[in-house]
C-alpha cells in the first residue's frame, strides 16, 4: 500500500482531498501546516506528497527546499497545489524540486488521475 | 762762535744740549751732596767707634784695678792665696790692656794717660805688691800698714780719680762729636735745599725763554692763520732775520700766504663762471620740471583712461561702471565736476555734485532741450555759460563756466544715458571732441555687455528656478562627464542640498564619486552614466532608464536623454527620481493580490472540487447533504471575503461614504451581542455599562460593522469558550469600549501587525480557524474616520483586551467647528 502525504492547511480542502482519494488503495496522512509536514517526512516513508504552497510555520516551498537539500524521503514525489498560479510560481516550485503542480482551484477528477499516474510510474521503478 | 751759530740755526739743537747740561748739573751737584753727606757720617762713626773703644779700655783697666784692690785686701784680711793669685793674674792683663790703649791712644793727653797708668802699674804690682805681700806672709802687718798708709792708698785713690777724670773728659768728647755731626748735618740740608732752589729758578727761567722763543712766535701764526682764514690781512709777528725753525716757518707762511691770496683770486673768477653755469641750469631744470608735470598730468590721465577701460570692460555690475566712468571721466577731460544718468531708468552716478543738483539734473533729463540736441545731432555738445555763484569763489568778476554732454548709445542707436561734466574759468579742449565721443561710445558697448549679461543671468535664474520646481533629480553632464547643470532636488537626493551653483563645472569623478556614497551598489550604476554619456547615437528613450538603490534603502530610477545641436551630441540630461513610495506601492499591491487571490482561490477550490464530486460520484445521500453544505459555507466565506475586500478597497480608496448622525452606541452593542450569541453557546457574554453618556456622530452601521467584528474575533479566538466581556464607560470626554476575551491571546511580536491588511498570527493554535486578514483592518479604518483610536492589550494564552475610544457629540462637534 502507498503512502500519501498530504499538507493542506486548510481543513475543507483536505477534506476534499482525502475523500477524492478514498477508493485508492493507499495511506493518506494529513498535515495542517509546514512544521508539521517537515516531522512526519523525516518520520516515515512516503511515496508521495501532496503540498499546498501558502501554509504557515513553514510554507510549502521550503518545506520542498529542505527535503530536496537534506535528502529526506530521497525518492518521494511532489506534487504542489498553489493559488499563485502564475509561470513564475510554477517555475520557482519545480526549481525548489517539486515534480509536479496543480494550481487552484483544480478538479479534484484530475488530481486524482495525477496522482495515479504518478503512483503507477512509481510502480514500474519498482 | 761755531757752535753758537750751530745752535741758534736749531732750535731743537739748542735745547737738547741746554737740557743736558741742566741734567749734568744737577748729577754732579747731587752727587756731591749725596758724598759729603756719606762722608759726614762715616767721619762721625769712625771717631766715635774709636772714642767709645777707649772708654771700654779704660773701664776694664779700672775694673782690673778694683778687682787687684779687692783681692789683695781680701788676701790680706782673709788669708785665702786664691785671692792672692788671682790678683797676681790681673798685672799681665792691665799690661795687655795698656797696649791696647796705646794703639788707640791718638792725642798728647792720651799718651799722658797711658804713662799714668803704666807707671802706676809698675809702682802697684813690681814695687808696692810684691813687697806687701812678703811682708804679710811674714806677718809683718805692721810693714803691711805702713806701706799702705805710707802712700801706696794714696796713689791708689789718685789713679782712681784720674781714671774716673778721663773717663768723664772721654764721655764729653762722645758728645761733642755727636753735635759735630748734627750742626753739619743741618748745613747740609741747607745746602739741599739751596740747590733745589737754585735748580728750580733755573728751570723757571729755561721754561720762559722756550715760552719767548717758541710759543709767542706760534701763537702769532695761529692768529695769522686765523685772519688769513677768515680773509684778513696777516702781520705774522717773528723776527725775519731768524734762522732756526721758526725763522723757516716765518719765511715759508709769508710765501704761503702770497700763493693762497693769488689762488684765491683765481677762483673768485671761477666761482662767477660757475654761478652763470649755475643759473643757466637752474633754467633748463624749471624747464623739464615744467615737462614733467605735463607728462605726469599726461601719464595721470592714461591712469584715468586705463581704469575707466579696465572697469568697463571687466566688471559686470552696472552701478560700479557708472561710479568708474565719472570718476574717471572727470580727469581725463579735466572737468570738477561731472555726472552719468540714465534716461530711462533710476540709474546713475556723479561726482562733486550736491544730491540736489543731482535731482534737478534728472529730472529735467527728458524733457531737456539738450537730451533733444544729442539726440538728433548725436555728438558732443558744448555750452558756454556764465558761472554760478557758488562756482564762483571768491571771483567776484564776470567769470564763465563750460559744460559738455555727451551720448551714449545702446547698441549705437538708441540713447539710453548723457554724461554731463562741468568746468570753470576755462573751456573744454574742443580738439578732443573726438577722443571723448570715442570714450562715450566704449562707455555705450560697456553697458550693451551688462545689459546683456543682466538678461542671460536672469534667464539662466529663470531656467534654475524651473529645473528647481520639478520634483525630480535634473542633471545635464556634457560629453567629457562634467556636470554642466543640476537642480535642487538632484542635490537633495545626494545630501548636498547647498551646493548647487557648486555642482555646476563639477568633474566626472567628483561627482560620481558622491553618488557613489549614496548607492548601495554603485559599480554597475556609474557603468550605465558612463555608456549614456559616451554612447553618441540617439537610441529610444525608454530602454535608457535605470533603477537603482540608494544606500538608505531608497529606489532610484533615472532615465536619459541626449542633447543634440544637429547631429552633434551636447551632452546628456539625467532625471533621478526617487520612486522608493511607488516602488513599495507596487511590492505591496502585488502583494495584496496574490494575497487576495489565494484567499478567493482556496474556498473556490472547495466549491469546485465538492461540486465536480456531487457531480461525478455516485454518492450516498448523508455525503452528498455534508458536500452542499460544505459548498454553502465555503460561498458564504468567499462571500464574506469579497464584501471584506470590497469594503477594505472602498476604505482606502476614500470612496466609503460614512453617514454622519447622532448613535446611540449602547443599542447597537446590544444588538451586536444578540446577533453574535447564536454563533456559540461555549461563550458567555457579559455586557458592562459603567454609565455617562454614550451617544457620537458617525455611521451607524459601519460602526455596527466594527463593532461585530471585534466580538466575533473574540468568539473566534478563544476555541475553548469562555467569558467575552464588552465594556461601555465615558472617559475625558471620550466613549470607551473594550471586548476582552479568554481565548489565545497574541504573541508579543504579533501586536503591533494585528491591523495590518491579511495579517494573521501565525500559530498552530490558531490554523483551524479561518479568516480574511482584513477584519481588524476594517475596524482600525472605521475608527479612525471616527477619529476615535484602536488599542490592544494581551496576555499571550490568556486573552486579549481591544479597547475603542471614540469622542463624544459634544468633543466631536466642538472638533468640528
Amino acid at each position: 500500500m502507498k503512502r500519501i502525504l498530504l499538507a493542506e492547511d486548510d481543513e475543507i480542502l483536505r477534506m476534499l482531498i482525502v475523500d477524492t482519494l478514498e477508493d485508492e488503495d493507499c495511506q493518506v496522512d494529513e498535515a495542517v501546516d509546514g512544521l508539521e509536514a517537515l516531522g512526519l517526512l523525516q518520520e516515515g516513508q512516503y511515496d508521495l506528497v501532496i503540498i499546498d504552497y501558502m501554509m504557515p510555520a513553514y510554507s510549502g516551498l521550503e518545506v520542498i527546499e529542505q527535503v530536496r537539500q537534506e535528502g529526506i524521503n530521497t525518492n518521494v514525489a511532489i506534487l504542489m497545489l498553489s493559488a499563485k498560479s502564475q509561470l513564475s510560481e510554477q517555475e520557482k516550485a519545480i526549481g525548489a524540486g517539486a515534480d509536479y503542480f496543480i494550481a487552484k482551484p483544480f478538479s479534484p477528477l484530475e488530481l486524482l488521475d495525477k496522482v495515479r499516474d504518478i503512483l503507477d510510474e512509481k510502480n514500474k521503478i519498482q | 762762535m761755531k757752535k753758537i751759530k750751530f745752535n741758534k740755526n736749531s732750535l731743537a739743537r739748542r735745547y737738547i744740549y741746554l737740557m743736558s747740561l741742566f741734567i749734568a748739573a744737577f748729577l754732579f751737584l747731587a752727587a756731591i751732596l749725596l758724598y759729603s753727606f756719606y762722608d759726614l757720617n762715616q767721619d762721625y762713626t769712625s771717631k766715635n767707634e774709636e772714642l767709645e773703644k777707649k772708654e771700654r779700655i779704660v773701664q776694664e783697666i779700672s775694673e782690673a784695678f778694683d778687682q787687684a784692690f779687692m783681692d789683695v785686701r781680701g788676701y790680706i784680711a782673709y788669708g785665702n792665696k786664691e785671692l792672692k793669685e788671682k790678683a797676681l793674674k790681673k798685672e799681665p792683663e792691665i799690661r795687655e790692656l795698656s797696649r791696647q790703649f796705646a794703639e788707640t791712644a791718638s792725642d798728647y793727653q792720651d799718651q799722658e794717660f797711658l804713662n799714668h797708668i803704666e807707671i802706676f802699674t809698675d809702682y802697684y804690682f813690681v814695687s808696692t805688691l810684691p813687697k806687701s805681700l812678703a811682708n804679710y806672709e811674714n806677718d809683718n802687718l805692721e810693714a803691711v800698714k805702713e806701706t799702705a798708709n805710707g802712700g801706696a792708698t794714696y796713689r791708689i785713690n789718685s789713679i782712681k780719680t784720674e781714671i774716673n777724670g778721663y773717663n768723664r773728659e772721654l764721655n764729653k768728647q762722645i758728645d761733642a762729636n755727636f753735635q759735630e755731626l748734627t750742626k753739619m748735618q743741618t748745613y747740609v740740608q741747607i745746602a739741599f735745599v739751596s740747590f733745589i732752589l737754585v735748580f728750580l729758578i733755573v728751570l723757571l727761567r729755561i721754561t720762559r725763554m722756550m715760552f719767548s722763543e717758541i710759543a709767542k712766535p706760534l701763537a702769532s701764526f695761529a692768529s695769522a692763520a686765523d685772519e688769513i682764514a677768515s680773509g684778513k690781512e696777516a702781520v705774522i709777528e717773528v723776527d725775519d732775520e731768524r734762522n732756526d725753525e721758526l725763522g723757516v716757518l716765518s719765511v715759508a707762511f709769508n710765501r704761503m700766504v702770497a700763493s693762497i691770496q693769488e689762488n684765491e683770486q683765481d677762483l673768485l673768477a671761477q666761482n662767477e663762471e660757475l654761478m652763470a653755469q649755475q643759473d643757466e641750469l637752474h633754467a633748463q631744470q624749471l624747464e623739464l620740471q615744467e615737462a614733467l608735470e605735463i607728462v605726469k598730468g599726461n601719464e595721470e590721465k592714461l591712469n584715468s583712461r586705463n581704469e575707466l577701460i579696465n572697469k568697463i570692460a571687466n566688471s559686470l555690475d552696472k552701478q560700479e561702471v557708472l561710479e568708474s566712468v565719472v570718476m574717471n571721466m572727470c580727469p581725463i577731460i579735466g572737468a570738477e565736476k561731472g555726472i552719468i544718468a540714465f534716461i530711462n531708468d533710476d540709474s546713475y552716478a556723479s561726482y562733486g555734485i550736491s544730491p540736489d543738483g543731482v535731482k534737478q539734473f534728472r529730472s529735467n533729463l527728458w524733457f531737456s532741450d539738450i537730451t533733444e540736441s544729442l539726440m538728433v545731432e548725436r555728438k558732443p555738445l558744448l555750452v558756454k555759460r556764465e558761472a554760478a555763484d557758488n562756482e564762483k569763489g571768491f571771483h567776484t568778476k564776470q567769470l564763465f563756466s563750460y559744460d559738455l554732454f555727451l551720448p551714449i548709445f545702446l547698441s549705437g542707436k538708441k540713447l539710453v544715458a548723457v554724461m554731463a561734466f562741468s568746468r570753470s574759468n576755462s573751456p573744454f579742449d574742443s580738439k578732443k571732441m573726438d577722443e571723448y565721443e570715442a570714450l562715450a561710445k566704449n562707455i555705450g558697448i560697456a553697458l550693451d555687455k551688462i545689459n546683456l549679461y543682466q538678461k542671460s543671468e536672469e534667464s539662466r535664474r529663470l531656467n534654475q528656478d524651473i529645473l528647481n520646481t520639478i520634483q525630480e533629480g535634473v542633471q545635464l553632464v556634457n560629453a567629457e562627464g562634467e556636470i554642466i547643470q543640476v537642480n535642487k532636488k538632484f542635490c537633495e537626493l545626494f545630501g548636498c542640498p547647498d551646493k548647487i551653483r557648486q555642482m555646476g563645472g563639477c568633474s566626472w569623478d567628483e561627482w560620481t564619486g558622491l553618488l557613489a556614497r549614496h548607492i548601495s551598489n554603485p559599480g554597475e550604476f556609474i557603468d550605465f552614466l558612463r555608456e549614456e554619456i559616451s554612447s553618441l547615437e540617439p537610441l529610444n528613450s525608454s530602454d535608457r532608464q535605470y533603477i537603482y538603490k540608494g544606500s538608505s534603502g531608497q529606489v532610484f530610477k533615472v532615465y536619459c536623454e541626449g542633447l543634440y545641436d544637429g547631429n552633434t551630441k551636447l551632452g546628456t540630461i539625467f532625471v533621478h527620481r526617487n520612486i522608493t513610495k511607488e516602488f513599495e506601492v507596487d511590492r505591496i499591491k502585488s502583494e495584496f493580490v496574490s494575497t487576495v487571490s489565494h484567499e478567493l482561490r482556496t474556498p473556490l477550490a472547495s466549491i469546485l472540487g465538492f461540486t465536480e464530486l456531487i457531480m461525478t460520484r455516485e454518492l450516498k445521500p448523508d455525503r452528498q447533504k455534508k458536500y452542499l453544505s460544505t459548498i454553502y459555507s465555503e460561498a458564504g466565506r468567499l462571500t464574506a471575503l469579497i464584501n471584506d475586500f470590497l469594503d477594505i478597497q472602498r476604505m482606502e480608496a476614500g470612496n466609503q461614504c460614512y453617514e454622519s448622525k447622532q448613535v446611540e452606541l449602547l443599542p447597537t452593542i446590544q444588538k451586536v451581542i444578540e446577533l453574535q450569541k447564536v454563533h456559540s453557546d461555549k461563550h458567555k457574554l457579559i455586557l458592562e455599562v459603567v454609565g455617562g453618556s454614550n451617544t457620537i456622530i458617525g455611521d451607524r452601521e459601519k460602526l455596527e460593522q466594527a463593532f461585530t467584528n471585534l466580538v466575533h474575533n473574540a468568539i473566534k479566538y478563544s476555541p475553548d469558550g469562555g467569558e467575552v466581556r464588552i465594556s461601555l464607560f465615558e472617559k475625558d470626554q471620550m466613549v470607551n469600549i473594550e471586548v476582552k476575551d479568554e481565548g489565545l491571546g497574541i504573541p508579543p511580536e504579533a501586536i503591533d501587525k494585528v491591523f495590518e491588511k491579511f495579517y494573521r498570527v501565525d500559530n498552530s493554535d490558531r490554523r483551524s480557524i479561518g479568516g480574511t486578514g482584513l477584519g481588524l483592518a476594517i475596524v482600525k479604518e472605521i475608527i479612525n474616520v471616527h477619529n476615535g483610536e484602536i488599542s490592544v492589550e494581551s496576555q499571550y494564552g490568556k486573552g486579549s483586551t481591544f479597547i475603542i475610544s471614540l469622542p463624544l457629540q459634544a468633543a466631536s462637534l466642538a472638533m468640528r467647528e
